[in-house]
């Protein structure tokens, strides 16, 4: 039986919109395919893993309390994840996961915190709390091969400037900035967004493809995606109209 | 000036009435305009205000504590229709005063939005601020809960008048710590309840001490985030009760709280943190005991919240969710249900539910015992779908019927219990919906 090892970090800190849910579609995905998916969790004074035993790393959103609770905790991991990225470790960054791998994240009172710096973008949080980057977003994007559109909600302060491969085309809503062009950024191993709802809800094909990754390229079952895809074209026609 | 815009709100209330049209949130939303976004300035209020906000529970909570102080016979002024932003608060002080904005009244009891608070409250002057929970919800209209709780906060730093405050909520008993100076902080506690766990059951905010940044360390978890913490580095949540609630019995159901035993008509943990609220307010204001045994003991909540309706022979309830926290008790008074049911999900992300609808995958549904068959309806019938699909409930056992009616008539199909979960802006389509079907056969029938 063909395996998958995730490391979901700071579950208990970063959970905003569903964004565990995003676990539990790829345990549900996996597990319909006869697949183990095996989850661990990492948090704040949890000895270090190896990170390099995994296939995937996850780490989602939060507040940005949150997120200085946990940015030296991230920083004593860096050479760890670092390391797992360049042996191909699969990096999924939803929201503050996604900002805390850049250079720095500059919230909203001028407190700066430095990020990982595994890329070369950076994120500047408006001084008003009130400007906000908030709704439903979609998203045109072809790293499956396909052209698709994608549907998620995102509610950020955060601009993220310096992207240069991002995730996907903006078609309605914000993206990496204020009525931006493009969202998020990727690589073929890295999968960092703003889109919540969970991500991976309506987006049956974005699960797929780091199912797949983390199966080494290997063909997947096809599941019954009816639900999932009558859910995005709702979405998709009241938005795009 | 004042006396002008006076004089305008009163006639748009008028004509609006003339219109048979409810003035609940119209005139204010034209004052606030007018006013520079100041329209709860103009008014000359000398009574004590009470104050009631917080996620979960304000209408209850609110209702309750103006039913003591008129049972008591006070002349009071309360937002019985839930109008609590500033304008909803500025239509409603609109009605009651005279010409020169003075209102009249011995007590004012205002249901407060929780971002509104500070806004209301540096206009007219506060006595006594009840503050509930702080639970995930409309995360989008506010920006993130830690923004909502700062808001609050900041008003707490200069606010002297009383605090009463949800003890075992993190998020709330923080205001308390504010103003080191307020002597009038009181805080509301619940003993241990037959349900209550020794680790967290559900998704929920606040696990962290907000002013260390430490984990918080439970003796027990209520529900959610809701129970015993204490910070073992700084002692937040160290703090003498000004009231508990103890005895909890939700089968009877009964709790006692300040030695007098209540016997309310809806036994959930919710409703006894609700009511110990109540009672911490009358402990206050020194109300006839026998007023608030009446109040806490006969309250009975309405408008979907737990109400039932017969299909036919299918008894089936209805409860309010708008938040993975409501939904999460209605899942848990259901699964302590015995016999199989069927559930009906419905879910809008009209403005007021906040647009977002990803709080589903907060619900923990790998409680769902029993339940032999799911329809989904609402604006989001489908998210709602693939939520419980992927808990792992067969995907052949749920039909997505967006359209209300037809939901009711799919629901009504099969013998046997049903229950639905309606979020914010579906509730009252859905009892309507629900009614409809009811008359509709019960004209077949006779």
């Amino acid at each position: 039986m063909s395996e998958i090892k995730i490391l979901h970090m700071y579950a208990d800190m970063l959970d905003l919109y569903g964004d565990s849910g995003n676990m539990e579609i790829l345990s549900y995905r996996c597990r319909m395919r006869g697949i183990e998916c095996n989850i661990d969790k990492y948090s704040i004074d949890m000895p270090a893993p190896d990170f390099s035993q995994y296939d995937m790393i996850y780490i989602g959103g939060g507040a940005d309390l949150e997120q200085q609770h946990i940015a030296n905790d991230l920083l004593s991991c860096k050479d760890g994840i670092e390391k797992a990225y360049k042996n191909g470790t699969f990096l999924f960054l939803i929201c503050g996961g996604y900002q805390l791998m850049g250079k720095y994240y500059r919230d909203a009172d001028g407190n700066e915190i430095p990020g990982l710096g595994l890329f070369d973008y950076y994120t500047v949080a408006p001084i008003s709390r009130r400007k906000r980057c908030i709704g439903n977003i979609v998203v045109s994007t072809d790293i499956t091969g396909e052209e698709i559109k994608i549907v998620g909600f995102e509610n950020h302060g955060g601009q993220t400037q310096d992207i240069k491969t991002p995730l996907g085309k903006v078609l309605y809503g914000n993206g990496n900035v204020s009525k931006g062009e493009s969202e998020g950024y990727f690589e073929k191993n890295v999968i960092a967004t703003y889109m919540h709802g969970p991500m991976l809800s309506k987006n049956p094909e974005i699960a797929d493809y780091m199912i797949s990754y983390c199966l080494h390229g290997g063909e997947l079952s096809p599941l019954s995606d009816k639900l999932e895809l009558d859910c995005r074209n709702v979405m998709l026609d009241r938005l795009l109209k | 000036m004042k006396r002008l815009l006076i004089l305008i709100g009163k006639i748009i209330v008028r004509i609006l009435r003339l219109f048979r049209r409810n003035a609940g949130n119209l005139p204010g939303i034209i004052l606030w305009h007018l006013s520079r976004h100041k329209c709860c300035s103009m008014f000359k209020v000398d009574c004590p205000i009470i104050a009631i906000t917080g996620t979960n529970g304000k209408t209850s909570v609110t209702n309750c504590i103006a039913q003591l102080f008129e049972r008591s016979g006070k002349n009071i002024i309360t937002n019985k229709e839930g109008n609590n932003l500033d304008t909803g608060i500025c239509s409603l002080l609109l009605r009651y005063c005279d010409m020169s904005g003075r209102v009249k009244a011995d007590m004012l009891i205002l249901e407060t939005d929780e971002s509104h608070v500070p806004v209301v409250y540096s206009q007219l002057k506060l006595e006594t601020l009840v503050v509930l929970d702080f639970f995930r919800d409309q995360l989008d209209r506010n920006g993130e809960m830690e923004t909502l709780i700062r808001k609050i906060e900041g008003f707490a730093k200069t606010f002297e008048g009383n605090l009463i405050l949800n003890g075992d909520d993190p998020n709330t008993a923080r205001i308390g710590r504010q103003n080191p100076n307020n002597k009038n902080v009181k805080y509301f506690h619940a003993e241990r309840y037959a349900f209550a766990t020794d680790s967290i059951f559900e998704a929920s905010e606040g696990r962290f001490c907000p002013f260390c940044g430490k984990a918080l360390k439970y003796e027990y978890y209520q529900y959610s985030h809701i129970g015993k913490f204490i910070c073992e580095d700084c002692g937040f949540g160290d703090y003498e009760p000004y009231i508990t609630a103890s005895d909890i019995d939700l089968e009877k159901p009964v709790f006692t709280a300040g030695g007098v035993t209540y016997s309310p008509k809806q036994g959930s943990i919710y409703n006894v943190y609700n009511m110990t609220a109540v009672a911490a307010v009358a402990k206050l204001y020194g109300i006839e005991q026998n007023i608030t045994n009446g109040v806490i003991n006969e309250y009975t909540v309405q408008n979907g919240r737990m109400e039932t309706f017969m299909l036919g022979d299918r008894e089936t309830t209805l409860n309010l969710a708008k938040n993975p926290v409501g939904a999460n008790m209605t899942l848990r008074v259901m699964n302590e249900m015995k016999g199989e049911k069927e559930l009906l999900f419905v879910l809008n992300d009209n403005v007021a539910d906040g647009l977002d609808v990803s709080w589903i995958w907060d619900i923990n549904f790998s409680v769902f015992k029993n339940v032999t068959r799911v329809v989904t309806a609402g604006t989001r019938a489908y998210d709602i779908a693939v939520r419980i699909k992927c808990s792992g409930y067969d995907e052949s056992l749920i039909t997505v019927i967006p359209d209300l009616d037809g939901a009711v008539e799919e629901l009504a199909k099969n013998a046997g219990r049903k229950f639905v979960i309606a979020n914010y802006t579906a509730v009252q389509p859905t009892r309507a919906a629900l009614k409809r079907y009811i008359a509709k056969n019960s004209a077949r029938s006779c």
